[in-house]
């Protein structure tokens, strides 16, 4: 069941199976994400939700990743103990080889920063701030000198080809532009991965279409990319399903073969090789 | 990389969020500036006053010693005590003058009023009998003429030195000097014409007419004087002074003290400790309304902070640190209050410069120090009423806090 990244080159042929907990430092097989017997709780009044029910798995640099399942199976609480929104009630959390699962909530801060770009299903663009205010934002917050955002920002609304919006505001722009402008977002401060939850549940086909289109270009340009989405049109893009249910990884493998051996079945990180 | 955000990020993230609630922001401004308004008017009334108190008694003369007849535990009205209450004459003023030694001069001041009447033209009007040396101690100057004369003060001539309105309402622009003149029904000659000083201490001699005491106490049949003003030499022998006074008034009333002894200094002290008090209560008042501005702000805040919970959540989403949140919500707190007082700042003092325009006897001006306070205060309470808010929107958890609505 926990698909614990090998030892080996990134270039290889992936899915060789595991060897044990990851090493202090950086994995030479490009691990990004290693998870090992990671669980969370939810404590409501008497009772007990394990939201997340010891997941155990590796996603490597450059990897795109659908993450699927019924309502309330624990994608979204997954995806933000990944995302360092959250922290594990139990196991271990390797983020690009640091240790997380232990680290303060301003620490974990700045590992979201640097390393994490965010794309929500309901956008979540500050409703007063243009495009480029709401592109900017992550740069503003990490300080970035404002002599080199405006370029910056140009260049991210440009990669997603919302140049023309910069001076819009979010209700001055279609469902899937306002969803552009967040990806625009969250890839502004170059972060190593891109956490998507269910970025194309509030736009039609084509919309969600040009979405999953735009992750697949970041993608192919060296973005690990994790995706929670009901849609199977949109799960079938990527190169590897983790199906889950009632907090558990019931199958982990290519969307071909819908994986009922438990799911060994990485592939190589495009990006990488 | 930098964890706190750029002093002019911080201002224009601030600013962004106050003016997209222009109303609300406004409002709870005007919360501010009212408080700030009326700390500042009221404080600089209360300076005012004490201002205009000080140069009123500096306007009677200096190291001056009020005696009046009867006796007072403080320093208000005189009563007469028991009814054996004996006068102050003009031989108490001239054995002050004689045997007191650190007295530097002193004058019998008796009051009446009656009608002033030149060419056809009469004006009711203050008449205060008094001696030569009453022009010294109360700085008075002559715009033409010359004061009463000096001499046995038991002997009033018929002459009269006038004020500036009489001057001007009764003579017409005709010069007073030498003219015949009536008071009630006696006959006076003018001498002089008194520079005008305004109001002083409820004592207007620009309306009234000076005479020699013997005569004024003789018109009115008067047997007591209605007070004596004495001079010390300096400040430093106001005591002395003082004690020499009161020996020498105490022998010659048979060593009961039917009489009141007030120097200016503790009048003035009075007064002003009165004001002050007066003047910290008004301040503590409108302090009291600028509290209240400052729960106004806390409110706004909370509210603010409920309304954006999903994007403190976005904010964490993207890196913020709870410093950098904490750092949000009290810059707009700050400029709220800071905001308020500068306004507050500016409106008080155009009022007060406006009145001091239109009033300019009143010694009005706006009052460095209690701007500051007001400021300091005005930030104190946004800093403290905002300090709440903030941290409770730098305490959201993130997963928790996105789940709300943007
Ligand atoms: N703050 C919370 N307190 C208690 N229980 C929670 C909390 N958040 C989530 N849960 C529970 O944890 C489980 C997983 O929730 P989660 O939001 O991760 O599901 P999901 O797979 O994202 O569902 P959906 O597809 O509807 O978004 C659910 O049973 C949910 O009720
Ligand atoms: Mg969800």
């Amino acid at each position: 069941m926990s698909p614990a990244g090998g030892g080996s080159a990134p270039a290889r042929p992936a899915g060789t199976g595991g060897t044990g907990p990851p090493g202090a430092e950086p994995r030479a097989d490009g691990a990004v994400i290693e998870l090992e017997h990671l669980s969370r709780t939810y404590r409501v009044g008497e009772s007990e939700v394990r939201a997340v029910d010891d997941v155990s798995l590796v996603i490597r640099h450059g990897e795109f990743v659908a993450l699927m399942g019924p309502s309330g199976s624990g994608k979204s609480t997954l995806l933000n103990l990944v995302g360092c929104l959250d922290t594990p009630t139990a196991g271990a959390y390797r983020l690009a080889g640091e240790a997380v699962q232990d680290l303060s909530e301003d620490r974990l801060a700045e590992v979201r920063q640097r390393e994490i770009g965010f794309i929500f299903q309901a956008y979540h663009l500050v409703p007063r701030m243009t495009a480029a205010r709401n592109v900017e934002l992550p740069m503003i917050l990490a300080g970035v000198d404002p002599r080199a955002r405006a370029e910056r920002v140009a260049r991210a609304l440009e990669a997603v080809g919302l140049a023309p919006r910069a001076h819009h505001r979010p209700d001055q722009l279609s469902g899937g532009e306002r969803q552009r402008v967040a990806i625009a977002r969250a890839i502004i401060n170059e972060p190593s991965i891109l956490l998507a939850d269910e970025p194309t549940g509030n736009l039609d086909t084509r919309a969600g279409a040009e979405i999953v289109a735009l992750l697949e270009r970041l993608n192919a340009g060296g973005l690990t990319v994790l995706l929670v989405t009901h849609d199977p049109v949109v799960g079938a893009r990527a190169r590897r399903i983790l199906r889950i249910r009632d907090g558990r990884i019931l199958s982990d493998g290519p969307p071909e073969s819908p994986a009922a051996a438990g799911g060994r079945m990485g592939r190589p990180p495009e990006g990488v090789a | 990389m930098s964890r706190a955000l750029l002093p002019h990020d911080l201002l224009a993230l601030a600013i962004e969020s106050l003016w997209l609630h222009r109303m609300r922001t406004g409002l709870t401004l005007t919360g501010i500036v009212i408080g700030v308004t009326a700390v500042l008017l009221l404080t600089t009334l209360g300076e005012a006053a004490k201002r205009y108190v000080v140069n009123q008694f500096a306007n009677i003369g200096t190291n001056l010693i009020m005696v009046q007849p009867g006796k007072t535990e403080t320093t208000g009205m005189p009563q007469p005590l028991g009814g054996t209450v004996r006068p102050l004459t003009i031989e108490d003023v001239m054995a002050i003058a004689h045997e007191a030694s650190t007295v530097e001069r002193v004058a019998p001041v008796s009051i009446g009023t009656a009608s002033f009447e030149y060419g056809g033209r009469t004006r009711d009007i203050k008449i205060v009998g008094t001696t030569a040396d009453y022009q010294k101690i109360r700085n008075m100057t002559l715009i033409s003429g010359r004061f009463l004369p000096p001499g046995d003060p038991r002997h009033g001539e018929a002459v009269a030195v006038i004020g500036r309105t009489v001057a001007t309402e009764v003579f017409a622009g005709e010069s007073p000097l030498g003219k015949p003149i009536r008071i009630g029904q006696w006959r006076f000659r003018v001498l002089g014409v008194l520079e005008s000083k305004g109001q002083s201490l409820g004592m207007n001699l620009d309306d009234s007419a000076l005479v020699p005491v013997a005569t004024a106490q003789r018109m009115f049949d008067q047997r007591s004087l209605f007070r004596v003003a004495v001079q010390a030499r300096d400040a430093s022998s106001v005591p002395q002074a003082l004690r020499q006074t009161r020996e020498v008034l105490l022998r010659r009333h048979q060593g009961e003290e039917d009489f009141t002894l007030i120097t200016q200094d503790a009048m003035l002290a009075t007064f002003k400790s009165v004001i002050g008090a007066l003047t910290a209560a008004l301040a503590g008042i409108a302090a009291i309304s600028l509290a209240v501005a400052g729960i106004g702000i806390m409110n706004v805040m909370l509210v603010s902070v409920s309304e954006r919970t999903a994007e403190v959540g976005l904010l964490k989403a993207l890196g913020a640190a709870r410093a950098q949140i904490l750092s949000l919500f009290l810059t707009e707190a700050l400029l709220l209050s800071g905001g308020g007082a500068l306004a507050g700042i500016a409106l008080g003092t155009t009022i007060v410069l406006a009145a001091a325009a239109m009033w300019p006897d009143l010694p009005l001006q706006p009052s460095p120090v209690w701007i500051a306070a007001v400021t300091a205060l005005a930030l104190g309470a946004g800093l403290l009423f905002g300090l709440l808010p903030a941290r409770r929107a730098a305490r959201l958890q993130a997963a928790q806090a996105l789940r709300g609505r943007m």
